[in-house]
């Protein structure tokens, strides 16, 4: 067969063959998302169910929602997980974007060492985390609450704040900190002035991150909280030690909500300040 | 005559820690209040290290930094009286252009409706009136560049230091720029230390060049000091294309290991004996209507460059040793009266034209 001809028998069939869809591709994708996320979709909907069976949904109703509003245990831990998260937004941005300039502009030794040190805490498991901040507070006999809490999630979510903002800052122009000073700012006025306001979209990035990690953290709260109050996640799962109640599903169902709002709004800050592209959540950039 | 320059570096040197090696060494220089300064040089000869020193944001090793006549050696840069057109523009993009520019006025506390005016004035000085509200991100180049400018020159410092502007924009732009950048530092008569690796750059726009390699400044004067009168080799070569033949000076010619001897007329100090580098310009090559005072050679054209208004010529005047010659098109107008290779030709020139450089 010669190539000349060819080509021009074939056309029709392989271009058909080539738009198909392919239909293995496409299975696969629908399985990976029923299969992420119809057990969420299952909560959702026996939230709103009108009986009391995790089985049957018998028509829709907010009873469940009432329930939860009515149910003072379930509120306080609501409080006191919003408490922590934002005590621990505020505490670890604090102290990471202060380590992420401090890392970033010491390239000694010390710095990349110091550099090193932050990583451990994203690799390390969080049941060790959660263990080794609970004997450290038993240890040093600090009773556990809601402080011990705040200490441990601010201290676990620094490692997150740094690692946004440390390329965040790499990127910035040295030059513009210099010029800032070139035109008579102090070096607090240049930081004031100039390089955090250009680190603001990654800081607030960072901010609904962390809130929204420590707000569904498990593992960490449940090692170093007291009694009572307890953070939502901690409620949630003694809860389901004795039975579970449709209650769980319509707070499951609220805090879904919640974090839904909160990655829309991560996603979206970076338009308002007028970038193009989306923001890598991971990375900042 | 003001009693004191406008910057003065006395013996000064930056050596480095790690490694020792020197970026400026032992330099000393003088710059006069309301000139245009230029330093010049490859990467790495430390001209931007200099001008960093002036600006405060590199602490000599040595010597001390007067600015005035008074020594500022060691105060950071928000205690020196002087501005910096950095290189990458380093504008504020949260800010607008008038934020930007205003930036430097609210730090020394200026009165508010001061500012406002005088960021207006300066605005309109580099054409960017119009454009106050916008931020910085949604401008060209060359607007960047100009806010750079008027962010640093609404302070009205006693020196400005421009840190390779125009590095960053495109030829055409860059050209008329440079005229710009002229006009507005004599409209405002501030004493401007610019840095630049482009040579022509250095030629339009200064009143003085230093043309600096390793550390040190090689030659400094005027522009046509430095580009008619170079007395080092290396200023020689940096300065544009220049022919450079090395041989041995003996008795009023240089005279070439292979090939015919030079004249290039007796120079006083030097030697018989003594290696050279014959350096003369292109353009003082004559190929044709000689002139009894001249010198002659003869060579062999190698290649004919044509470039719309010039001709380059490359002659071998003996094995090894090619010269460029640049004649204006005028001369040899219609192509067939262009050589074009192989052709032997007779060269002159005037001997006060070459120089004879060690």
């Amino acid at each position: 067969m010669t190539g000349k001809t060819a080509p021009a028998r074939r056309t029709p069939a392989r271009r058909r063959a080539a738009t198909r869809r392919p239909r293995f591709a496409i299975a696969v994708t629908v399985l990976f998302f029923a299969l992420l996320y119809l057990p969420v979709g299952v909560v959702v909907l026996f939230s709103f169910n009108a009986r009391k069976s995790l089985t049957v949904f018998d028509g829709a109703s907010l009873r469940w929602y009432r329930a939860f509003f009515r149910d003072d245990l379930l509120l306080d831990s609501l409080g006191m997980s919003l408490q922590v998260s934002f005590v621990a937004m505020a505490g670890s941005l604090l102290l990471g974007v202060a380590l992420a300039l401090g890392l970033v502009r010491n390239r000694g030794r010390l710095g990349s060492l110091a550099g090193l040190v932050m990583l451990v805490p994203l690799i390390t498991p969080e049941i060790v985390t959660g263990v080794a901040a609970m004997l450290l507070f038993k240890g040093t006999g600090i009773p556990l609450s809601t402080t011990t809490v705040m200490l441990a999630e601010i201290t676990f979510s620094i490692s997150y704040v740094t690692v946004i903002l440390r390329s965040r800052i790499a990127a910035l122009n040295p030059e513009t900190e210099e010029a800032a000073m070139d035109l008579g700012a102090t070096r607090r006025q240049a930081l004031r002035l100039v390089t955090l306001p250009a680190l603001l979209p990654s800081i607030l990035a960072s901010a609904v991150l962390i809130f929204a990690l420590v707000f569904d953290d498990f593992v960490l709260a449940y090692f170093t909280t007291g009694v009572d109050p307890q953070p939502l996640s901690v409620r949630i799962y003694s809860a389901i030690r004795f039975g579970v109640q449709p209650t769980i599903n319509a707070v499951g169902t609220l805090m879904l909500a919640g974090s839904i709002a909160l990655i829309a709004l991560a996603l979206a800050i970076p338009r308002l300040f007028g970038r193009r592209g989306g923001l890598d959540l991971l990375s900042g950039e | 005559m003001p009693a004191h320059p406008a910057v003065r570096l006395d013996h000064v040197g930056k050596q480095y820690d790690r490694t020792g090696a020197f970026a400026v060494r032992d330099l000393e220089l003088d710059i006069t209040p309301g000139e245009f300064f230029s330093l010049l040089g490859p990467s790495g000869c430390g001209k931007t290290t200099l001008l960093r020193m002036i600006g405060g944001f590199v602490d000599p090793t040595e010597g001390s930094v007067l600015l005035d006549g008074e020594d500022v050696t060691g105060l950071p840069p928000n205690k020196r009286n002087v501005n910096t057109v950095f290189q990458s523009y380093a504008l504020f993009d949260h800010l607008s252009l008038a934020d930007n520019v205003a930036f430097g006025l609210k730090r020394k506390g200026v009165a508010r409706a001061e500012i406002r005016e005088r960021v207006g004035a300066m605005l309109d000085l580099v054409q960017l009136g119009h454009l106050a509200d916008r931020k910085p991100a949604t401008l060209s180049g060359g607007q960047r560049q100009r806010v750079a400018l008027a962010r640093a020159l609404v302070n009205r410092p006693q020196v400005l230091l421009l840190d390779e502007p125009l590095a960053a924009l495109d030829l055409a732009l860059r050209r008329r720029m440079q005229v710009e950048l002229k006009q507005i530092q004599r409209e405002i008569g501030i004493t401007f230390v610019f840095v630049t690796h482009d040579q022509d750059e250095a030629l339009t726009m200064s009143d003085r060049v230093a043309v600096m390699n390793q550390g040190r400044i090689e030659q400094c004067g005027t522009p046509e000091d430095v580009y008619e009168r170079p007395t080092s080799t290396f200023t020689a070569s940096f300065m544009g294309t220049s022919n450079l033949v090395p041989g041995t000076y003996r008795a009023g010619a240089v005279h070439l290991d292979e090939g015919p001897a030079l004249p290039v007329g007796p120079r006083a100090g030097l030697a018989d004996g003594t290696r050279v580098n014959l350096s003369i310009r292109p353009e003082k090559i004559w190929l044709s209507d000689f002139e009894p005072d001249m010198a002659q050679t003869t060579g062999t054209v190698r290649e004919t460059v044509y470039s719309g208004p010039t001709t380059t010529y490359l002659i071998d005047l003996a094995p090894g040793i090619t010269v460029s010659v640049l004649e204006q098109n005028t001369v040899r107008s219609r192509r067939e009266d262009r050589w074009s290779g192989g052709e032997q030709v007779d060269l002159a020139w005037k001997p006060e034209h070459c120089l004879v450089l060690d």
